[in-house]
């Protein structure tokens, strides 16, 4: 396993409990098809809690009403409570369903907040523990993108917020909302839809292998040209296939990045290119001398 | 990968999306509603890295990435555009840019906020007249009559106090 593990030099910012989680996952694994009507049962939950949680709390707001805060967080962790119990046991639930808890309460106070900066504040909390999530799927330079994209841009409209809000009474339009009856209905009603087409039975597809590029090689790693390195992959295929896929994820994505979708990276430096072009020219001041 | 997490995380990845499409549609300030836009591509973000988990290949992973370059370029433009639209009028208030809506639409009532609750409070008025509860009116009152008749009931009035 060591060879597998530690030879990319990238692979090593991986801590052990991620791995540990990993094959401590593999036991819990053996889904009994009544679980899955159990979890689609035990999903509604979270749409209905959502739904009429986030009409009471735009209604009243979180700032005025203690007792309301209060009935919220109470409500947000029965819903966690139900889908945790419905879920296996494991480290890896354990920590994500702790980042779920958290970034849906962040996005429910960035909801509420009536002030932007608290709003400002929940969203972070939200976006930092999606960071959390994604890093526990294995997706590292995406969680560190997103980190420092979502992170400095919220950082930018911090300041925004301080220039533009500094007012210590509150603005009408940031009280005020425009309809909410309506677009919590909308919204209730979309999860719903969501949550009950990802939790009916047979909903998820079988692992298909992509086999039209080539080149990016995502499952076939460099070890598999030796016999030390076949005899290590056959090791771990017998513990966890998901295994061989999670060391060498950063180099196998910049691999896969840069040969089979190189177009599209330079369509994204364009996109950059243009947007940064567009953006000087629309927040520049319009001079008096221009005819 | 287990389902049941792919599950999950989807379920996790719409309730962002509904969260941001909520904020998106209630919110008046243009830099929440910014944001919002934000939690929606976030929610997609961990939709695509669930799936990219799930058939273990990096075409999510590299989606998620161009789902991040298009979420600073729009960062970028939507900060400029706040910026010039603060300069213009003054205010983030969305309502204020709604020459393009339909003019058949009702206009939102504003209420203005207060911090505090409303509290009805009644005017003390000195009271003034005859009391309608110990003095009622009779049927056949005649208020035109009242104009100079204020006089004589006075003084009728006066006649029975005398008396």
């Amino acid at each position: 396993m060591n060879l597998l593990l530690f030879e990319n030099g990238v692979s090593q910012l991986i801590p052990n409990w991620v791995i540990f989680a990993q094959t401590s996952t593999e036991v819990a694994i053996g889904t009994t098809p009544s679980s899955d009507t159990i979890t689609g049962i035990s999903s509604m939950w979270i749409p209905i809690l959502f739904g009429a949680l986030s009409y009471v709390l735009i209604q009243h707001g979180i700032i005025k009403s203690r007792t309301w805060v209060g009935a919220g967080l109470l409500s947000l962790l029965i819903a966690a409570g139900a889908s945790f119990g419905f879920t296996d046991f494991s480290l890896e639930s354990c920590i994500l369903m702790v980042f779920f808890t958290i970034a849906a309460g962040g996005g429910i106070g960035f909801l509420t907040a009536r002030e932007p900066v608290y709003a400002a504040l929940g969203f972070t909390s939200a976006v930092l523990s999606v960071c959390g999530v994604l890093f526990m799927q294995s997706a590292l330079f995406v969680a560190a993108a997103t980190m420092i994209v979502y992170a400095g841009a919220t950082i930018i409209i911090f300041l925004f917020v301080l220039m533009f809000a500094q007012q210590t009474e509150l603005r009408n339009y940031d009280v005020q909302l425009n309809k909410p009856l309506f677009s919590a209905v909308i919204g209730a009603i979309l999860l719903a839809t969501i949550t009950l087409c990802v939790t009916s039975a047979n909903a998820m597809l079988p692992i298909k292998t992509d086999s039209t590029r080539a080149l990016s090689a995502a499952n076939l790693p460099d070890e598999l040209s030796t016999e030390a390195g076949r005899e290590v992959a056959r090791k771990l295929d017998a513990i966890d296939p998901t295994l061989r896929f999670i060391p060498k994820s950063t180099a196998g994505l910049g691999r896969s990045l840069y040969t089979d979708y190189l177009l599209a990276v330079e369509l994204a430096g364009t996109v950059l290119l243009v947007a940064t072009i567009g953006a000087i020219a629309l927040a520049q001041r319009s001079t008096e001398t221009s005819s | 990968m287990n389902e049941t997490m792919t599950q999950n995380l989807l379920v996790f990845g719409g309730v962002l999306f509904v969260i941001g499409m909520v904020g998106f549609l209630t919110r008046r300030s243009l830099i929440l509603m910014f944001l919002s836009l934000e939690m929606m591509l976030s929610g997609v973000s961990v939709n695509l890295i669930a799936f990219s988990r799930h058939h273990q290949n990096y075409q999510g992973q590299i989606l998620a990435i161009m789902v991040l370059t298009i979420a600073a370029c729009e960062a970028a433009i939507a900060l400029a555009l706040v910026v010039s639209l603060y300069r213009r009028k003054a205010t983030l208030d969305i309502m204020v840019w709604d020459e393009l809506s339909e003019t058949l639409m009702p206009k939102m009532a504003e209420i203005p906020y207060t911090s505090e609750e409303i509290e009805m409070e009644f005017p003390k008025l000195t009271p003034a007249g005859l009391d309608p509860m110990t003095r009622p009116i009779s049927a056949n009152f005649d208020a035109q009559s009242t104009e100079n008749g204020e006089s004589v009931k006075a003084s009728s009035m006066e006649a029975g106090t005398h008396a």
